[in-house]
């Protein structure tokens, strides 16, 4: 079985959870002996390059190669590859998979320009504050790594358009089964190859232009959405939630949506952070695009009712987005400047450093289709509180739910969590164990099943 | 002549009312009277008024023979008398025909009798003078919270005067031989009932099971479960919570239907009767003595006490609560020790337990909370309401380890 996947970001270059959700779906699916094809628009060559096959785009006319022959590849320091022809194959699993670079500039979240990383605005807001070790030296290593992601400048559409033609021209007469696009960037591509070849098209919905813009949805978007789920054979939704939305939203009967929640593959990496918890001061983290979906202004409010009671901790804000000035007005605004930290985006190691040293992690999405983050903060044995408008409240027990507009709720449990720390010690316990079992695996079987129901479905007579 | 032994578990906690950390100092009301009010009226309607009736029919039906035993906590009694009167006048009734026995416990359902043995006194103490005030029976037979017993509680209630005590007849303490006999605890002479663990539990949990290979339990197929003891036992202890009739088993299961026929199918032989626990203990002499080395209870199939003990958040909030005790006997105010002695209800520390969580089990019955770490929160902003400002004690004094007095294993 072979599946042609589109989509548009792949580790560690990632703006968001959707290029984790691929690594980690994909990955398990390659184990099922699914061989899958794998188009982004930007491969920079060390996308987890030791167990995987890349081609680069001026081989991309290679796609309907029968298999990958193992040659060793030698990409330069920026990360791109020497040559066309050049594949590198790992492992029984990377051998299933391949990764097409399209050309385009594809960023669909309005991304932040460099102003925004967080070195002045932490110098500007906090000029006193005093921060642990542990922090300052996350903030110095990220600050040495700037945001590698390029700024989207141009006309988003005119790379959609780019990107599928692409998609198009250098696909279109290969043989694959299913195509399999991973929301509405890789919608179009995905619809025009469909009809161009007849391959059954499956569309899966990580995040949807309502969960991201509110009521502000841009109507283009929407309308993209819209096709891509009227024209796939079978939608995937990542949580019950995001398959209502899209029923509400686009009209979509809900037999046509199959849920299939992500998975979560545990770190080894962690351990060896265990140790950098600080005493004092206690710290609350919020991880996330700093923008509407994600509810940062319910953070900051909840953090105003948790100084007064309890002075000594301190709220990290790391991401970074539109929301990021008028939140530090307003923390600024409510003096409580001393007990914030915005550290910019951070990604890789630095990620993994701070939810190491957070005593809490709080997800207070508006809407939220899955939401990956909370199981990334749980295998580091970090308690977490998550609004029940995310996918994945569905799926975890050990943690604290609330609604996102609840602040005095939310107040009230950081609160409690730092004070007691039984109930640290014990959702951490539970939670391990229980993060264990949200594995990519059970999502990579459904994935599976569900190609075989279509294939049967649509195999010609 | 073998005998059927009911003894039927009546408690209702008081339940606490949603208290934030912001409500600490500022608020030294703690029990959610509105849903405790709901709760007791629906268990009640449900449950205690119409199963009382059926029984008092049955005592009348079959002239004496049939007999049951309660045990019924102070602090359900006191919510009954507050929200639900006709189902405590519905006891009272009971009580008045002679063959209703009131077993002795703690009056709050406390875990007392493995961390402070005075205190354990003085609740078994309140609720016999409870007893003989409603209905007119001193107890002589003891039943400790979920059944918790092991040989230590057993010399503790033993110098207490009772004859007897309830416990569960859980495999690993029996081994080869059978509950359905009288036992005594070795080095006094105090009588042990053991439940009968797989026919109480066919009807306190299997009886509407569809997926029971045995489902529906008809009256005649139990009494011929029962019966086939014939030869076998003296006596058959059918343990259970009062709340299988009418709220963990339905009415519409037919639970209703089962009871009213049960006597009757029971007593078809000839030789078998109904006895309560103090005359079964009067009647069979105790067939050999039996150890109990490890603390043993009723509840899930671990039959321990890790239902209440079991995290850090259980074993924390326990400790904190009975450390208060001299503090709180030192005031010697009957309002704070009764506020004291409610937060020691078991219940609140079930609430908090993690084990089944993720299987959303039993523990959900009755259960306020979405989860036990909220379970736990709430608990704690309350105790140290309680502890701060009520009895101002400060935070850094409180213990973290827990001063059991019994020893939790062998």
């Amino acid at each position: 079985m072979k599946t042609l996947m589109l989509g548009w970001e792949y580790p560690p270059h990632i703006s968001g959870g959707l290029g984790t959700a691929c690594q980690g779906l994909t990955t398990a699916l390659a184990k099922l002996g699914v061989k899958i094809d794998f188009v982004i628009p930007k491969v920079e060559g060390d996308e987890h390059a030791e167990h995987m096959a890349i081609i680069d785009p001026a081989s991309a006319t290679h796609l309907n190669m029968p298999d990958m022959n193992g040659t060793q590849n030698n990409h330069d320091k920026q990360g791109m590859l020497a040559g066309p022809s050049t594949t590198t194959t790992v492992n029984k699993t990377a051998r299933n998979i391949r990764f097409v670079e399209i050309p385009a500039n594809l960023y669909p979240y309005a991304m932040p320009n460099k102003k925004y990383s967080y070195v002045e605005h932490f110098k500007s807001i906090s000029k006193e504050i005093v921060l642990p070790a542990q922090i300052t030296e996350i903030l110095e290593r990220a600050a040495e790594q700037a945001p590698d992601f390029p700024n989207y400048n141009g006309d988003l559409f005119a790379e959609v358009d780019r990107y599928t033609k692409n998609v198009i021209k250098m696909a279109g007469n290969s043989f694959f089964d299913i195509i399999h696009a991973h929301d509405w960037m890789t919608f179009p591509a995905g619809i025009a190859l469909s009809r161009l070849t007849g391959v059954p098209l499956v569309t899966h919905v990580h995040s949807l232009e309502h969960d991201r813009s509110g009521d502000n949805v841009n109507e283009h978007i929407h309308i993209i959405e819209r096709s891509g789920v009227e024209n796939a054979h079978t939608v995937i939704a990542v949580s019950y939630y995001t398959r209502s939305v899209i029923n509400q939203q686009h009209g979509i009967p809900l037999d046509k949506i199959a849920v299939v929640h992500n998975g979560v593959y545990s770190k080894e990496v962690v351990q060896s952070y265990k140790k950098e918890k600080c005493a004092k001061p206690k710290i609350v983290l919020f991880l996330g695009r700093i923008t509407f979906q994600k509810g940062p202004d319910y953070f900051v409010e909840a953090a105003a009712k948790v100084i007064p009671a309890m002075p000594d901790v301190t709220f990290v804000m790391a991401g970074t987005g539109d929301m990021l000035n008028p939140l530090i007005n307003r923390v600024t605004d409510l003096g409580l400047e001393k007990h914030f930290v915005f550290t910019g985006f951070l990604k890789g190691e630095e990620v993994e450093r701070m939810f190491s040293v957070a005593d809490l992690y709080v997800m207070p999405s508006v809407s939220e289709p899955f939401g990956i983050t909370p199981l990334e903060a749980m295998n580091h044995d970090v308690p977490v509180i998550i609004s029940k408008q995310s996918g994945v409240s569905e799926i975890l027990k050990n943690a604290l739910k609330i609604d996102y507009w609840d602040v005095d709720k939310l107040a009230h449990l950081i609160i409690s969590v730092l004070k007691y720390p039984e109930v640290r010690e014990d959702i951490a316990t539970m939670a391990r164990e229980e993060v264990r079992r949200i594995r990519w695996e059970a999502a990579a079987e459904k994935v599976f099943q569900l190609y075989c129901k279509i294939l049967g479905a649509t195999a010609p007579v | 002549m073998p005998s059927v032994c009911f003894y039927f578990q009546v408690h209702q906690p008081m339940r606490l009312k949603p208290f934030t950390f912001f409500q600490v100092g500022r608020d030294h009301s703690y029990f959610d009277e509105k849903l405790n009010r709901e709760v007791m009226q629906k268990v009640s309607s449900k449950c205690y008024i119409p199963t009382n009736k059926l029984m008092l029919d049955l005592i009348r039906r079959h002239n004496g023979a049939f007999r049951v035993a309660y045990s019924i906590t102070g602090v359900a009694i006191e919510q009954m008398l507050k929200y639900a009167p006709e189902a405590l006048e519905s006891f009272i009734d009971l009580s008045k025909t002679g063959c209703v026995e009131f077993l002795a416990e703690t009056y709050y359902h406390s875990l007392s009798s493995i961390t402070d043995p005075l205190e354990f006194r003085q609740q078994v103490k309140m609720h016999s003078a409870l007893m003989e005030k409603f209905f007119g029976q001193r107890p002589s037979v003891f039943r400790n919270t979920e059944l918790i017993y092991n040989d230590q509680i057993g010399d503790l209630v033993a110098a207490m005067g009772y004859k007897a005590i309830i416990a569960e007849g859980a495999d690993d303490i029996l081994q080869w031989r059978s509950p359905h006999f009288v036992y005594r605890k070795p080095g006094c002479d105090l009588r042990l009932l053991l439940k009968s663990y797989r026919l109480s539990d066919d009807v306190a949990f299997r009886f509407s099971d569809k997926s029971w290979s045995e489902h529906p339990l008809t009256a005649t197929k139990f009494a011929k479960w029962v019966h086939a003891i014939s030869g076998n036992g003296e006596t058959l202890n059918l343990f259970m919570d009062y709340e299988t009739f009418g709220e963990h088993q339905w009415s519409s299961s037919g639970i209703f239907e089962f009871l009213n026929a049960l006597p009757s199918e029971i007593l078809k032989y000839g030789d078998w009767n109904f006895l309560t626990p103090s005359q079964v203990i009067e009647r069979y002499q105790p067939v050999a003595e039996l150890n109990f080395p490890r603390l043993v209870s009723w509840a899930d199939v671990d039959r321990d006490i890790t239902a209440w003990h079991g995290n850090k958040m259980q074993k924390s909030s326990l400790a904190q609560i009975y450390s208060l005790g001299k503090d709180v006997r030192k005031r010697n105010n009957p309002s704070t020790s009764d506020f004291w002695r409610r937060l020691q209800t078991s219940d609140h520390f079930y609430y908090m337990c993690t084990k089944w969580f993720a299987d959303g089990d039993v523990h959900a019955y009755f259960n306020p909370y979405k989860s036990p770490y909220e379970a736990f929160i709430n608990y704690m902003n309350v105790l140290t309401d309680f502890r701060e400002y009520v009895l101002g004690i400060t935070a850094s004094d409180s213990p973290t380890a827990i001063p059991m007095t019994i020893r939790t294993s062998a």
